[in-house]
């Protein structure tokens, strides 16, 4: 009788093209191809791409083990030497942000908090399997302490020790051995062995991804911009989870068509459009809140310094070493010396390199992103505003998160910054 | 004769401002912003040109901004609020020897702006994303203590007490701490005076983070509220310029730099 009353629903998943968080990804997928005119043809690859990966949950197939990484600070060479794949599991979603809620402190950052929710969810994003191995390098507090709680997941994981001070001898030999030791727990995982020509193939692997990155990078010197800043940070997304050679394939024809677009004098902005230089906490799909901003109000964000683009492919490992032991240490330098991340207890390196695109990409003004709870952007802050106020350039400063309900005053405050920029530049005229 | 308009289609208010080509300020219009942005906006033009005795055509160019500045599409162009307040600041400041850091209090945002001596924006900072000490903060409390929004100025003056500390910053939680102090039996100009305390200090915050210099414009719709103006300046240490109409700053700013835009148009 009570059947007729009562019911027990069960539970019915939804699967995952009509999930949420993959619409989430459709909407700003939408708006990022859809919204903005002439984008490059090349750029088709990659739109396809996260339309597969975001939007359907189609696997990505990868060869040997997987090694998921929660920051740019573990070194990929020695994954690819392994037969391992590695994928960056820093993750965009705000769907993700709020499930993360659940283990860290309302007030804490929320890419460690959709990293987590992530992973803490049926749906692993990018889909490519649930990762055979975490690194999780001791970099800033919120990933170091999230380590426990990814374990608690079900995953294994290991803590890749990294130094805070920079400078120091101490802390380079410490590093050296930090990266040997995470040689040693791969060999465990793959049961294979490092060798001199396995390495070196991974570093010319890394190295031509890389390279193509570069050429990318000093398109973007050009004025008026031959891309938007949007596309760029989209093809450095897929870094985190594409097979690299096919990427590096999609990236050389899209450097071929911006030589053409080069050479036919494109432009894919008005010539006063102010141009940007980006830094801060990265830009992550689908959180592209800020980009899409600025360009949406006419800006170009023309070069960054995020460890989601720039930081992450821009410097190149040398490997004219010999010995084996050699180059793992070299490839430790690479990993610690370029490094610009603010978890480092002084950061002049920073500073440096943002003065530098500015000059160099003709920026006429830096827009600095930290997300709410990402204390040492927060606190980085102050030394680059007055880095930057005696040089000069004017900054604005952002703080937000992955929730989209600040959008309205963010445009007033990227306009009214574009707008001071051109104004700038017609008095400067 | 040409004129040129600014409108500000605010979050609680739109206002119009009307110039000439000497950017003399030829009247300005204020209505409630209500839910029918558009039309509303389009009725408050019309409006004003009714009042003036112009037809629409006398209107050579019209530029929209605030919060509603992208729905209003009979525009030739739209600004932030920031560079139109700022613009209008500048111009306004001109007969009292320059401004240089704008403090604008509006129905759903606070901002201060600095401005360099040639009326560019150098800085401006702008309140998080929150109602806390806005002009929606003063009705919601006008409401708990059963008072007009205009009344409130007055009654910052009338108390022989000290102001009392209103600690929450939330909107929603300032209210039932606004409760609880008049349950308590404080007195309503007590409860009001800290009302203006917390937003003043608040504000100031905000003019401090993009560094205050002199002189310093007050404007906005809580600017006509005179207990206010004095908790900011008491805060803030300096005096204020607040405009004769200052709701409608922003909206002059625009109609100033419509006038600049359709000069440089027709130089040629």
């Amino acid at each position: 009788m009570e059947n007729e009353i009562h019911q027990v629903i069960p539970i019915n998943p939804v699967p995952y093209s009509r999930s949420r968080q993959a619409g989430e990804a459709q909407t700003v997928l939408d708006h990022i191809v859809d919204d903005f005119q002439e984008n490059p043809v090349a750029m088709q690859y990659f739109y396809d791409l996260f339309r597969q990966v975001y939007c359907h949950g189609d696997e990505i197939p990868h060869s040997g083990k997987l090694v998921g990484t929660t920051c740019i600070q573990a070194p990929e060479e020695l994954i690819y030497a392994f037969g391992a794949t590695p994928v960056r599991l820093c993750n965009g979603s705000y769907h993700y942000d709020q499930r993360g809620a659940d283990f860290m402190p309302a007030k804490s950052c929320s890419l460690v908090k959709a990293t987590l929710g992530m992973l803490s969810s049926e749906n692993v994003i990018p889909k490519i399997g649930k990762p055979d191995l975490v690194v999780n390098p001791s970099t800033c507090d919120q990933k170091k302490k999230s380590s426990v709680m990814i374990e608690g997941m079900g995953y294994s994981v290991y803590d890749l020790e990294f130094p805070n001070v920079k400078e120091s001898e101490a802390s380079r030999v410490y590093w050296r051995r930090s990266v040997r030791e995470f040689a040693n727990q791969l060999r465990k995982l793959t049961g294979k062995r490092l060798t001199r020509a396995n390495l070196k193939a991974a570093m010319a692997m890394t190295g031509r991804a890389q390279a193509a990155f570069r050429t990318l990078h000093n398109f973007r010197r050009q004025t008026p911009s031959l891309i938007l800043g949007k596309d760029a940070f989209l093809v450095t997304n897929a870094y985190f989870f594409d097979d690299i050679e096919r990427w590096t394939t999609a990236v050389e024809k899209l450097n071929a068509e911006l030589a053409e677009r080069q050479a036919a004098g494109f432009r894919a902005v008005q010539s006063k459009a102010p141009r940007v230089v980006f830094t801060g906490s990265p830009p992550i799909f689908p959180n592209l809140k800020l980009p899409l901003l600025i360009e949406e109000a006419g800006g170009v964000v023309v070069a960054d310094e995020t460890c989601s683009a720039n930081r992450m492919l821009y410097d190149m490992t040398a490997v004219d070493e010999w010995l084996l032991s050699d180059m793992v240490d070299s490839l430790a330098d690479k990993y610690l010396k370029p490094c610009t991340c603010p978890i480092f207890t002084r950061n002049d390196d920073r500073k440096r390199r943002l003065l530098d695109l500015v000059a160099q990409f003709k920026a006429d003004g830096v827009i600095y992103q930290a997300f709410s709870g990402c204390q040492v952007y927060e606190m980085e802050y102050r030394s680059v505003a007055e880095e930057f106020n005696k040089a000069g350039i004017p900054m604005l400063y952002i703080e937000t998160d992955y929730s989209p309900d600040d959008q309205g005053q963010l445009s007033t405050r990227i306009e009214a910054f574009l707008e001071s920029l051109k104004n700038r530049k017609k008095r400067h005229a | 004769m040409n004129y040129f308009a600014g409108i500000d289609v605010g979050s609680t208010a739109i206002k119009v401002a009307l110039v000439d080509e000497q950017g003399q300020l030829a009247g300005v219009h204020v209505t409630a912003s209500g839910s029918l942005f558009h039309k509303n906006s389009t009725e408050a033009l019309n409006a004003l040109l009714n009042k003036l005795g112009l037809q629409r055509d006398d209107v050579r160019y019209l530029i929209a901004t605030g919060y509603g500045r992208k729905l209003f599409k009979e525009a030739d162009d739209s600004i932030s609020e920031i560079t139109a307040n700022a613009a209008g600041a500048f111009e306004t400041g001109k007969a009292y020897g320059g401004v240089r850091t704008i403090i604008n209090i509006g129905g759903q945002d606070s901002k201060a702006i600095r401005i360099d001596p040639t009326g560019n924006v150098e800085n401006f900072a702008m309140n998080d994303k929150c109602a806390a000490g806005t002009g929606r903060f003063l009705d919601v409390a006008a409401r708990n203590l059963e008072l007009d929004l205009e009344e409130l100025g007055d009654y910052h003056f009338q108390g022989d007490k000290a102001p009392l500390n209103i600690n929450s910053t939330c909107t929603v939680f300032a209210e039932s701490e606004i409760i609880g102090l008049l349950a308590n039996g404080h007195g309503k100009s007590e409860i009001i005076a800290g009302i203006h305390y917390s937003i003043a200090s608040r504000t100031v915050r905000l003019a401090k983070r993009v560094g205050v210099e002199d002189r310093v414009y007050f404007d906005g719709g809580p600017a006509l509220n005179k207990g206010l103006v004095a908790a900011i300046q008491d805060e803030l240490g300096r005096e204020l310029l607040v405009p004769e109409y200052p709701q409608t700053t922003t909206a002059f700013g625009a109609a100033i730099l419509a006038r600049n835009d359709w000069q440089e148009e027709n130089a040629g």
